[in-house]
């Protein structure tokens, strides 16, 4: 121990101490047991316990029902990821050019408005709206001569309905990043990307973009976990993961295994085989993405 | 007059504070407090009138409220932690389906060992003896049937009657059903027709054919041919364009938005379908098969015990008895739930057709066998649903339900 830190004595324990003993307890111990868990079959009640060795992940892996719930996750995630960051970028962008004094800034308060919402909440209002009998959606479709859709009981539509709800739900929180982010580039250099002959959208590519590009990896990062992890809220409520798991996803799934059929070990191997895909992700995302960041 | 705040003051303080906590509650003379976990919402349900017509009699227990979740399988997940934690709750609502799971898995007492075998006839002698059986699990008494209900018919009598149908008419079969639906269909231009797709429903149209889901010895029966036959008058409307397949929760904002004719659904939803509801309803008796005996099921839940702890079993037996005799259940028949008891109580207006159902005997919702029961019903559902949507046959769709259930229920 350097004489900097017996310097200090005490003092840094006492004020790291309670965030490492929360952490301990409540993320590293949990993580730890879940591992644990994924090994044995475990009677909550009975307080036993039986070895089952990698079974519970073997299972997993050959179950039909994870492979849907996999492949529906890339869905989510190869069908929201693009929407979630575009449309706000290219929303946020416009938006800086309007000087629209209130109206503007009723405009984009109502973007943003649906980010505030709890999904349950929201989706109780699109429950409404996607009824395939007095729903607004066929209701209009009607108008137009189209045949009324069964929006969440479609097989071929369903994981459509959550998307949607979704990306409405969601993509007001990246505008607000990019709104900031853009807020935040010099007016400088765009007057004299601008002055050099730059028009909007070569000024928005060449010079506002890289400048954002620490907001905009932020965002694809936030986005990806937000996808993974929190549309588990909009399937339970929208569609319960039917009809037959077409809308399910990894995370519906571990929520099945666990809590609706109590088979907690292998919901504890769904949950480690999740958090090493997320791992996964994530590395790539910051192995791969953030070279592309300019954060100076 | 002011006091300094010496050791000795701060000390006679403390000790005057803690001493109610100290001394034991029989000591004080207060009540067994008991748990009855539940989820059912609203502050005026009627469980909420019983908890408090009970606890107004000062019987020296008082019955809690506590809504854990809105369905069986998430009470029972919270219910499981606190069982584990040896406090479990004195009674819990459990779902026919989680019957052979609360015995096996939850540990639900057996009424006999905990309350005796003279005062557990006594308590059950006052429910119906048709009923009794179905709230044993493997012959052991484990619950208190007390929320029974039936699938039944909600007719929109605004719609029947604008296309003209005969006001009182009632179809005993699926097959006068069907033209019916037909005709209100073509002349109102609203849906004829809603069926919930779950595995509740399509179990009365199987035993309505004379088959079967889990045979008595817990086999999977329901690729069976009398099992087809009935599925196939299940899907029927379907094919024929007078059902547009939806969620319950969607078929019951349509049907009380006046945009269906005929839903079937559980006799429990009636107050709250009534209330939502601005045209004049109707319910009927569930249809059966032409040629076939009606063989109607019931669904619902039943209370259990699931405390260790002696005197919360005794509380919980008190409030049962509660619950079974007449002022109880009176109140509790506003929910909807069927007269299981031997009391003599009128039959509530718009709970006739219901009644009427279980006078004519019902069965048992199918008890899901087995550590992965739960699991074997999510799976059978999948394949319903299938063949509700045209994906799979319905034989096809039914051996591939036996061949999955047959996997997990004898895991």
């Amino acid at each position: 121990m350097t004489a900097a830190w017996r310097r200090l004595g005490r003092s840094p324990w006492l004020f790291a101490g309670p965030a490492v003993a929360a952490a301990v307890a409540f993320v590293w111990l949990p993580m730890v047991a879940t591992f644990g868990l994924s090994f044995i079959d475990w009677s909550m009640l009975r307080q036993e316990a039986t070895w089952r060795g990698i079974t519970h992940y073997s299972g997993t892996l050959a179950n039909p029902d994870f492979h849907l719930a996999l492949g529906n996750t890339a869905i989510y995630l190869a069908a929201l990821l693009p929407l979630q960051i575009g449309v706000p970028l290219a929303l946020a962008f416009a938006l800086v050019r309007v000087r629209a004094g209130l109206p503007g800034r009723i405009y984009r308060t109502a973007l943003f408005a649906p980010s505030v919402l709890s999904f349950p909440i929201a989706a109780v209002v699109w429950l409404w709206m996607f009824n395939p009998t007095v729903g607004v959606l066929n209701t209009l479709l009607g108008h137009v001569g189209f045949a009324p859709q069964r929006w969440l009981t479609d097989p071929d539509l369903a994981i459509w309905g959550v998307i949607a709800v979704a990306f409405w739900k969601s993509f007001g929180f990246n505008l607000l990043i990019f709104l900031a982010a853009l807020a935040n580039v010099p007016a400088d250099v765009t007057e004299a990307a601008r002055i050099d002959g730059a028009g909007p959208f070569r000024q928005a590519i060449d010079i506002e973009l890289p400048l954002i590009s620490p907001a905009l990896f932020f965002a694809i990062v936030t986005t990806v976990i937000i996808v993974l992890d929190e549309i588990v809220g909009a399937v339970d409520v929208l569609t319960e993961g039917g009809p037959f798991r077409m809308s399910s996803n990894l995370l519906y799934f571990l929520y099945e295994r666990g809590f609706r059929h109590f088979q907690f070990g292998e919901a504890a191997a769904v949950a480690v085989l999740i958090a090493a895909m997320v791992a996964a992700v994530t590395w790539a995302q910051f192995r791969f993405g953030e070279r592309h960041v300019h954060y100076d | 007059m002011s006091h300094a705040l010496t050791r000795r003051n701060f000390s006679l303080a403390a000790a005057a504070l803690a001493a109610p906590a100290l001394l034991s509650r029989a000591a004080l003379g207060s009540d067994a407090k008991i748990d009855l976990v539940h989820l059912f919402s609203g502050a005026d349900h009627p469980i909420q009138k019983v908890i408090r017509a009970f606890n107004e009699k000062n019987t020296g227990v008082i019955v809690v409220s506590r809504q854990d979740g809105t369905t069986y399988e998430a009470i029972t997940q919270k219910a499981m932690s606190s069982i584990a934690a040896g406090r479990g709750p004195a009674l819990m609502t459990t779902g026919w389906k989680l019957g052979d799971f609360a015995k096996r898995t939850l540990g639900a007492k057996d009424f006999r060992e905990i309350f005796g075998v003279d005062r557990t006839a006594a308590l059950l002698g006052q429910f119906r003896p048709r009923i009794r059986p179905l709230a044993e699990i493997g012959g052991v008494p484990i619950g208190l049937p007390w929320s029974m209900s039936t699938p039944v018919l909600y007719i929109n009598q605004t719609l029947w009657t604008a296309a003209g149908l005969d006001p009182a008419a009632e179809p005993k079969t699926v097959e006068e059903l069907y033209p019916m639906a037909r005709q209100l269909q073509d002349k109102t231009g609203k849906q004829g027709l809603c069926y919930e797709v779950n595995e509740w429903l399509p179990q009365a149209f199987i035993q309505n054919a004379g088959g079967n889901v889990i045979d008595a010895n817990g086999r999977a029966v329901m690729d069976s041919p009398a099992a087809i036959k009935g599925i196939e008058a299940f899907v029927q409307p379907r094919r024929d364009g007078l059902w547009r397949v939806m969620t319950i929760s969607e078929m019951l904002a349509a049907f009380q938005a006046g945009a269906i004719g005929v839903m079937a659904s559980s006799s429990a939803r009636q107050s709250g379908v009534r209330q939502a509801a601005s045209f004049d309803l109707r319910l009927a008796q569930m249809p059966g098969l032409a040629g076939h005996n009606r063989r109607m099921n019931s669904g619902g839940n039943f209370l259990a015990v699931y405390s260790g702890n002696k005197e919360q079993q005794e509380a919980a037996y008190r409030f049962m008895q509660f619950i079974a005799s007449r002022e109880g259940f009176e109140i509790w028949l506003g929910t909807g739930y069927l007269n299981v008891t031997t009391n003599d109580i009128p039959v509530r207006p718009g709970n006739e057709a219901a009644n009427a159902q279980l006078e004519g005997g019902l069965t048992s919702e199918t008890i899901w066998p087995g550590a992965r029961g739960l699991e074997a019903l999510t799976v059978h559902i999948d394949w319903i649903t299938k063949i509700v949507n045209g994906t799979v046959s319905v034989a096809d769709g039914l051996r591939g339900s036996r061949d999955a259930v047959e996997k997990l229920t004898a895991a």
